[in-house]
């Protein structure tokens, strides 16, 4: 996938740009704003990495310009400023997420591959099905193997928002922003506890951990 | 204090206009008097010559010039002091009566200057204001008196008014002057603390007199207020200590596990585990950083703009739920006790983050079999919302601290996390104008915030 990264940051960019292109991206990189701004308006990348504070143009300008310009180019939300008005402000510059620095590379690459695969679980389906996993959205049931198993509304949610990101990994505070809406870091393990149950109740088979990252479920299960 | 500074100074420049108000004032009043007073006398005299002159006229008509002469004569015996001068002639000039000089015989008023009468000041001739009337036959008459006493009168109102002027003015800026010193004086002694204060002298106060007048409250309300300065600088000064101090452990240690990692790790495995320890360590201290900086913000009242209408029911709900597995899990059993449809205004993610932390606070540091209890009610005019627990407590003379930003109570020192989770919970209990208390559960620990408005 065709990446660009705006970022004036250069160690920082330099770490990210390794960082996407080991896991097969490519990285076009730009350290001014209005160069970036003119990159991205070129049309062929999958998605922009923009730094909100940028010299000549910042994030936010750079983005709501694209905004303007009709681009549906995905963005990614780079900050330092790490506070609490910034995410709801890069979001509604037309931002589709918001990392604060300082991250893990694996945070970064997790929200990236989201992102990139966004197109794919756009639309309102019904239902959702992994292998005998079933999901109904309408009636909020989810059977296995046929057996319906009864779950709380909470445990619906994060099954739910796994289920749309089949083969993707997902990280922890990417649950609790999506499931829970928590935009702290809580120093008890609140998503691990909740994962267990629902492993007990779904089956210890199918969400899998990934070792320092985060969580993923598998569309095709390997035979057992 | 020199007189230069004195006289640039605010209190004497507002006695210096004062006085000049009061000279315009007083000069326009003296005017007036004036005017009045001696207009009214001339119109008087006047009033009082042309009645005599129209009497005699009558005389003359009815007896001609020894009729006249008659009456002049029988008017000069009856004559007091300010009576009147008369002088009769005939069309030749010959005078029949009298010595004013002869003019023109136009009827009109004239003005002579006589030899002095008598009630003049020393060299200066008598003023009189002279009535002329035709006569028949040729004849002319005068009627005259003295309107040099209308002048003098009106000068002598204008003397006094002078004096009185002086006097006032005199003692006005001198008054003044003494009062401007005064206040001068004061304002001075206010001056030099604060010069004292800018030097590094922080502990400098304002002298005071004692006295309730508005200056004494000034320099009482700047006392106070170096006061707060002084408190706040030193609770800034503290937490940079502590800053330093929470900061240069966690380091210490990193150094030390990295230096050994450096020395001893042989195989691959080791160094991975050395550097994820590593960055756990980091972590922590990323985390330390990120809470101050939160609390900072905070501070800053910048989200209360956010303020909107929440039911903290449902939030509180919400949260224990998700902390329920947890503190299961920690061997703990949380009961909850929420009272439904509780509002507030607020702001959510914060309100969610603070009663997170009072929760993780329970879980880290009460033992396992601890029942903690959250209970939301609402009262007459707030709405309170409790977190408690069974557990070993904290000691009354710590209770009050341990909201403070990196306080720790002893025996927790070892508990993971980071002395600011309770802090963040006191700054957001801040922003909601919210009363944060912490008291004996008996035994264990109860926090409490009651917040005041329901909406």
């Amino acid at each position: 996938m065709n990446i660009l990264l705006v970022e004036d940051e250069v160690d920082l960019a330099a770490y990210i740009v390794r960082g996407l292109t080991e896991n097969g991206h490519h990285v076009d990189h730009a350290a001014r704003g209005d160069s970036g701004f003119l990159l991205a308006s070129e049309g062929r990348h999958d998605l922009l990495i923009v730094d909100r504070m940028l010299p000549e143009m910042d994030g936010l300008t750079l983005v709501k310009a694209l905004r303007e310009g009709q681009s549906k180019l995905p963005v990614l939300f780079l900050s330092n400023l790490g506070g609490l008005d910034d995410r709801v402000e890069g979001l509604n510059s037309g931002g589709d997420d918001y990392l604060s620095k300082p991250f893990a590379f694996s945070e970064l690459l997790a929200r990236v591959n989201a992102l990139l695969r966004r197109p794919h679980i756009s639309g309102e389906p019904t239902s959702i099905r992994l292998g005998d996993l079933e999901m109904d959205l309408i009636k909020r049931s989810v059977t296995r193997a046929g057996r319906e198993i009864d779950l709380q509304p909470r445990e619906f949610s994060l099954l739910e928002y796994l289920m749309r990101r089949p083969d993707q990994v997902v990280t922890r505070t990417m649950l609790l922003e999506g499931v829970w809406d928590y935009h702290f870091d809580p120093k008890t393990n609140i998503v691990e506890t909740h994962i267990s149950r629902l492993r007990s109740k779904i089956g210890s088979d199918l969400i899998q951990t990934v070792r320092g990252s985060g969580y993923m479920i598998r569309a095709a299960r390997t035979a057992p | 204090m020199r007189l230069a500074q004195l006289l640039k100074s605010a209190s004497f420049r507002l006695t210096a206009a004062y006085v000049g108000l009061f000279s315009v004032s007083v000069g326009i009043l003296a005017g007036l008097i004036y005017f009045l007073a001696t207009s009214g006398m001339q119109s008087e005299v006047r009033t009082r010559i042309a009645a005599e002159s129209t009497a005699l006229r009558e005389e003359y008509a009815g007896g001609g010039a020894p009729r006249l002469l008659q009456a002049i004569a029988e008017r000069q015996r009856g004559r007091l002091i300010g009576g009147l001068d008369y002088t009769l002639y005939n069309a030749n000039g010959r005078h029949l009566f009298g010595n004013l000089p002869v003019v023109s015989c136009k009827s009109g008023w004239v003005t002579f200057t006589g030899p002095p009468d008598g009630d003049e000041p020393e060299g200066e001739l008598e003023e009189l204001g002279v009535l002329v009337t035709p006569l028949a036959d040729g004849n002319c008459l005068l009627v005259g008196d003295d309107i040099g006493k209308v002048r003098k009168f009106g000068s002598l109102i204008l003397r006094s008014f002078g004096w009185v002027f002086l006097l006032t003015a005199t003692m006005a800026v001198a008054g003044g002057i003494f009062l401007s010193t005064r206040v001068f004086r004061r304002i001075e002694a206010i001056n030099r603390t604060a010069e004292a204060i800018i030097e590094g002298d922080i502990s400098r106060r304002i002298p005071r007199r004692g006295v309730p007048d508005d200056l004494d409250q000034l320099a009482a309300t700047l006392n106070r207020m170096l006061d707060r300065m002084t408190s706040l600088m030193e609770s800034l000064r503290h937490v940079s200590n502590d800053v330093a101090h929470d900061l240069r452990t966690p380091l210490g240690r990193l150094r030390r596990s990295l230096e050994e990692a450096g020395r001893t790790v042989s195989s691959p495995e080791e160094s991975r585990a050395a550097i994820d320890s590593a960055v756990t360590e980091v972590d922590g201290i990323l985390d330390t950083f990120g809470a101050i900086l939160r609390i900072a913000q905070i501070e800053s009242g910048s989200r209360r703009s956010n303020f909107c209408r929440l039911v903290l029911s449902e939030l509180v709900t919400d949260v224990c739920e998700t902390f329920a597995p947890s503190v299961e899990e920690a061997g703990m059993v949380l009961q909850t006790r929420i009272q439904p449809d509780l509002a507030i205004r607020g702001d959510r993610e914060l309100l969610v983050q603070s009663l997170a932390n009072l929760l993780e606070n329970a879980i880290a540091h009460t033992p396992v079999g601890t029942v903690v209890t959250v209970s939301l009610k609402g009262l007459s005019d707030s709405v309170e919302l409790c977190v408690a627990d069974n557990g070993p407590g904290v000691p009354e003379a710590q209770r009050e601290q341990i909201f403070k930003r990196f306080y720790r109570v002893e025996r927790s020192r070892t508990a993971t996390g980071n002395g600011l989770g309770l802090s963040i919970v006191a700054a957001v209990a801040e922003l909601h104008a919210a009363k944060l208390s912490a008291s004996d559960n008996g035994p264990g620990l109860k926090i409490a915030m009651l917040f005041s408005e329901a909406a």
